[in-house]
């Protein structure tokens, strides 16, 4: 018994300012969303109890349910790598001993910093317009643009690319990651006449794993739940005809401009379990590739 | 160096720990409180302070705790407040979110304090019942609005067009697209598109003499109804004399992504408490004139409430709210503050004293009221609950035309059957 | 005689060497001297692309407000300041409030998140004990909720406790590591922190917390130095939590009087507010300027290792 505290104890010690907010603050409001899953809430009157009702209504009747899913898969699928490559790509540049590296990751970090603000919605509507920026520069290499935002076909584009324009935190997480890493590693391997290839396959890959598994993972969770942007650029419908229709764009408008609570609570819990699949099956692979220094041996 | 941050970071953590830790003293002299929340902007803020300033003056035993955000946040503040019942006790009304709330019970009828604690029997009548539900009054109206084209002067002088911006017909505003389109050499079109609005939509339909929802809050607009709209619009796109698709799809409410503000169109429909932002926002002078009319057809536009103060269910000191409430339409020094800035006052005697204090602008819109008064429709009836989703609806169907997805005929088949499902599944 | 001979071959061969590895050196000079250029080149010109938003921003909050949307050349035809003077006296309360509110919140959340979090990470990467691999789970749980139905039962929760109208909503979750995002970032760091330095300390007698306070956190700095980054941007530009648990005006941050100058429907202040979104990008960058030093430093602390 004594040995089983002992063995405890420094642990729960230093998870107890968590486990305290977890079970004070956050589950109750979980639980909450949980059970207004399966009633009819308006916000205004008393929730009523419908069972399965509103998972019913969502799988087999609501067309904008399955619009809205393929909308955030595909968002999904284009956005997390490109924009984890390209952040990768840069804070490796950026890692190699540049005088001005703080200039550049701070220029870099900039759009980030800009967020989804109602400014970079105008910005970004203009310079993807039928007249605007990029249609000028394509019209330079003989490319002849569309109106990205308005055309359905394209507008979930100028989304991917905002997410990918605004790389700076998985850089600067990345910048963090490389900074861990030993020199000495790469000159030992410079000197071996190592190719500069095998040097980020052999090193910086397996030495980056868990961060380069952090960003993956929440990466991924957040792709999933992009609101702000999306909300505000088609703003808060959806518009051009649905193409930006993310999941939680849809989620918010059942909620707070139809006064569905409910429905909305159901939604919320497909997508956590959408996610939570997803971000299961990234742990379970990490077993093979995410080595921790410590596991080594 | 390590010392100093971390000494220093304590000293600020101290302060702000007292400073958040304290309990919000309630103000001494007042015994009272109620609290008032609306969505404005700053001009509005510095207004409704003041008439606050200006009310407590007059009663040292009522404070008014003025609450404020923007538009888009504000609905999901009182969603969250009223599920928390916290309510503030005076709520900032808009007449597509009145059904909504007083249908699921959230705001108190009015009815009782009339002519006892709140003086509004004088008031115009019309305008008043816009703030009625299932015959009791939740709502006060607090300035009155309707429809407006506003036009750019300048351009519409330059296309060398005339036209009589009270009595004019479809076939008028189309010919006034096409001389401002021409006159620019296809750069300015003639105007927004107006098929995505279902606003201009409702007004179509009553001109045919019709409505969109019945007494029993069913979908009666006809599938004719819909396809003939849309069809006229489409009419107008193909002649490429209103804006293209490409500024169209994501045109929503913002006043500054129209047309008529961005340049690249002579006119765009707005409400006429917006012509005072819109005429901010550009640089030529802005004139306004109404929906057109069909030919031979009936008044479809109708004047309605702006915006509405509402009593909320979760109004403790009920007396205190309503003698606010009261000030608010009556007292000569509030009505002053106030101005136009939430639209028409509903009292004559308001009006009038409001009346040679007017900026240009003001005295636009006070003129452009005056003169539609006789040429509207009655307000339609109270719109069911899933009116607001009925609306996203019109906007994505309205969208697939534009897109050419979709025939004007097919898309108003689709569009009243979901519009139909919509109000029935809301019930 | 031979051994000269080879002597000479030797001496020759190596001069030979010599020769040829100095012409290398040269050429990899050239070619790491363009690869240099090259490399500016590339991101001098995604610093363009990366700027031209911000030049944009600067350039409309010195445009008068009719300029803004009707013309569309980046630079202002006439320079106005008045955004800037007018914006921070536009609303009834003054910016100089808004930004003492910004700050006290965000310094305190920064702080309570740096320490819990640590906490919480210290325990999940580095201390054995039963329910480890569940309460992880559980909070990433946290994460992936969508915030906005959890958004109600937090309210009537903190309504309850009596807290609505305060900041206590807002910052005494940070200090109970609500935000299961820096948790796991410090999480995946400490893991990759050779294990033989807490079993020499622990040998030498080091309590948990020794270990965590004299050798986790100290060669962490990197982790720490960016979560810090993320939390202050993070908390200085949250306007949700604020909207919902604030509501009187003199309490307001900064991005919620930001939300002030938007009326969708009516009269804007877009010129204002461009300028005001502006100035509130400041602190940001001056902190990431400053902080961002912590994570250069993590070079000298891996070297060590």
């Amino acid at each position: 018994m004594k040995r089983i505290l002992a063995r405890n104890a420094p642990g729960y010690l230093f998870l107890s300012p968590w486990l305290l907010g977890f079970f004070l603050l956050a589950l109750g409001p979980i639980l909450a969303s949980l059970y207004l899953s399966f009633t009819r809430y308006d916000m205004v009157s008393d929730p009523r109890w419908i069972g399965w009702g509103n998972y019913e209504y969502m799988f087999t009747r609501d067309r904008r349910f399955w619009k809205a899913l393929e909308v955030t898969f595909t968002y999904v699928a284009f956005a997390v790598p490109l924009r984890l490559a390209f952040a990768l790509a840069v804070a490796m540049l950026l890692d190699k001993g540049l005088k001005t590296i703080g200039l550049y990751r701070a220029i870099f970090y900039l759009p980030s910093l800009l967020g989804a603000s109602i400014a970079i919605a105008i910005l970004w509507r203009e310079l993807f317009s039928a007249t605007g920026v990029v249609n000028q520069m394509l019209a330079l290499v003989g490319i002849e643009g569309t109106d990205w935002i308005t055309n359905p076909k394209t507008s979930i584009y100028t989304l991917v690319m905002l997410a990918v324009w605004q790389f700076g935190s998985p850089m600067l997480i990345f910048l963090a990651g490389l900074r861990g890493i030993p020199k000495d590693l790469y000159e030992a391997a410079e000197i071996d006449g190592t190719p500069r290839w095998r040097r980020f396959t052999r090193i910086t890959l397996p030495l980056l794993a868990p961060v380069i598994f952090f960003n993956l993972v929440l990466q991924t969770i957040d792709a999933f739940k992009t609101f702000s942007s999306a909300f505000i650029i088609s703003n808060g419908t959806g518009a051009p005809a649905d193409s930006l229709l993310f999941f939680t764009v849809y989620l918010f408008n059942e909620a707070f401009k139809f006064f569905r609570m409910g429905y909305a609570s159901a939604l919320a819990w497909v997508l956590l379990i959408i996610i939570g699949v997803f971000t299961a099956l990234a742990f379970l692979s990490s077993k093979y590739w995410v080595h921790y220094d410590n596991d080594r041996d | 160096m390590t010392k100093l941050t971390r000494r220093t970071l304590l000293g600020t953590m101290g302060v702000a720990a007292a400073a958040t830790a304290l309990p919000r003293l309630p103000a001494m002299a007042a015994d009272r409180t109620i609290r008032h929340f609306w969505w404005g902007n700053p001009n509005r803020d510095k207004r409704t302070f003041d008439v606050i300033a200006a009310f407590q003056k007059k009663h040292p035993d009522i404070e008014v705790s003025g609450e404020t955000i923007g538009w888009g946040d504000y609905w999901t503040k009182m969603a969250t407040q009223t599920a928390g019942r916290n309510m503030a006790d005076l709520v900032q009304m808009d007449y597509r979110y009145l059904f909504e709330y007083t249908r699921r019970g959230a705001l108190k009828p009015l009815d009782e304090y009339i002519g006892k604690t709140l003086m509004i029997e004088d008031f115009d009548q019309g305008p008043i019942s816009g703030g009625k539900v299932d015959g009791q009054l939740y709502a006060l109206n607090i300035g009155s609005n309707s429809q407006v084209v506003t036009y750019n002067t300048r351009l519409i002088k330059e296309a060398g067009v005339e036209f009589d911006p009270i009595n004019w017909t479809h076939e008028d505003f189309a010919r006034v697209c096409e001389a401002v389109t021409k006159a620019s050499g296809g750069k300015i079109k003639g105007c927004d598109d107006l098929s995505v609005y279902i606003e201009d939509a409702e007004a179509w339909i009553r001109q045919r003499g019709n409505e969109f929802y019945d007494a029993d809050g069913n979908v009666s607009a006809t599938v004719d109804d819909m396809s003939t709209y849309w069809q006229h619009w489409a009419d107008l796109r193909a002649k490429e004399i209103i804006v293209g698709k490409e500024r169209t799809l994501t045109l929503d409410e913002a006043l500054a992504e129209r047309g008529i503000i961005k340049g690249d169109a002579a006119m765009s429909a707005i409400w006429s408490n917006q012509v005072v932002g819109t005429q901010a926002l550009m640089q030529d002078e802005v004139g306004a004139a109404m929906l057109p009319h069909l030919k031979d057809g009936k008044p479809g536009q109708f004047i309605k409430p702006s915006m509405f103060m509402s009593l909320s269910r979760d109004a403790k000191d009920v007396d205190a709210a309503i003698a606010y409430m009261n000030d608010w339409v009556n007292d000569p020094e509030i009505t002053a503050i106030l101005g136009l800035e939430r639209g028409i006052p509903c009292s004559a005697k308001v009006r009038e004293a409001l009346a040679p204090n007017l900026s240009p602008v003001e005295q636009l819109t006070m003129t452009y009221f005056n003169a539609i008064q006789d040429k509207v429709a009655p307000l339609p009836l109270p719109a069911p609950k899933g009116a607001g989703e009925v609306r996203d609806s019109f906007r994505r169907t309205a969208s697939e035309v534009i897109l050419g997805n979709m025939s004007a005929a097919d898309a108003a088949t689709m569009f009243i059957e979901d519009a139909q499902s919509i109000v029935e599944r809301a019930r | 005689m031979t051994t000269t001979a080879t002597d000479l071959e030797k001496a020759m061969a190596f001069d030979e060497a010599a020769r040829v590895a100095h012409e290398l050196r040269v050429k990899q000079d050239q070619r790491n001297r363009r690869a240099r250029y090259l490399k500016h080149l590339f991101l001098i010109l995604v610093s363009v692309v990366m700027l031209y938003p911000l030049f944009w921003l600067v350039a409309s909050s010195l445009k008068p407000e009719t300029q803004i949307f009707g013309s569309l050349s980046l630079w202002p035809e006439e320079f106005h300041f008045d955004n800037y003077t007018r914006g921070w006296n536009a609303l009834p309360i003054s910016f100089t409030v808004f930004y003492m509110n910004s700050a006290i919140v965000t310094l305190l959340s920064v702080v309570g998140n740096l320490i819990s979090c640590s906490f919480a990470a210290y325990a999940f990467a580095r201390l054995q004990f039963t329910g480890r691999t569940i309460w992880f789970a559980l909070m990433m749980m946290t994460l992936m909720i969508p915030y906005h139905v959890v958004l109600i039962p937090q309210y009537v929760q903190f309504l309850k406790l009596g807290w609505v109208d305060t900041y206590l909503p807002l910052v005494v979750p940070k200090f109970l590591a609500s935000d299961a995002f820096f948790i796991f970032l410090m999480v995946q760091f400490f893991r990759q922190l050779p294990r033989e330095l807490d079993e020499a300390a622990m040998i030498d007698g080091c309590s948990p917390f020794k270990i965590y306070w004299a050798i986790i956190l100290p060669l962490s700095l990197p982790a720490m130095g960016t979560a810090a980054i993320f939390s202050l941007i993070w908390v200085w530009e949250d306007f949700l939590a604020p909207l919902i648990y604030l509501n009187d005006i003199k309490s307001y941050t900064v991005p919620l009087a930001l939300r002030l100058f938007l009326d969708q429907e009516g009269e804007s202040a877009y010129g204002q507010m461009f300028a005001m979104s502006v100035l509130s990008l400041v602190p940001v960058v001056i902190f990431f300027v400053a902080f961002q030093k912590l994570i250069v430093r993590g070079i000298a602390t891996s070297g060590m290792k």
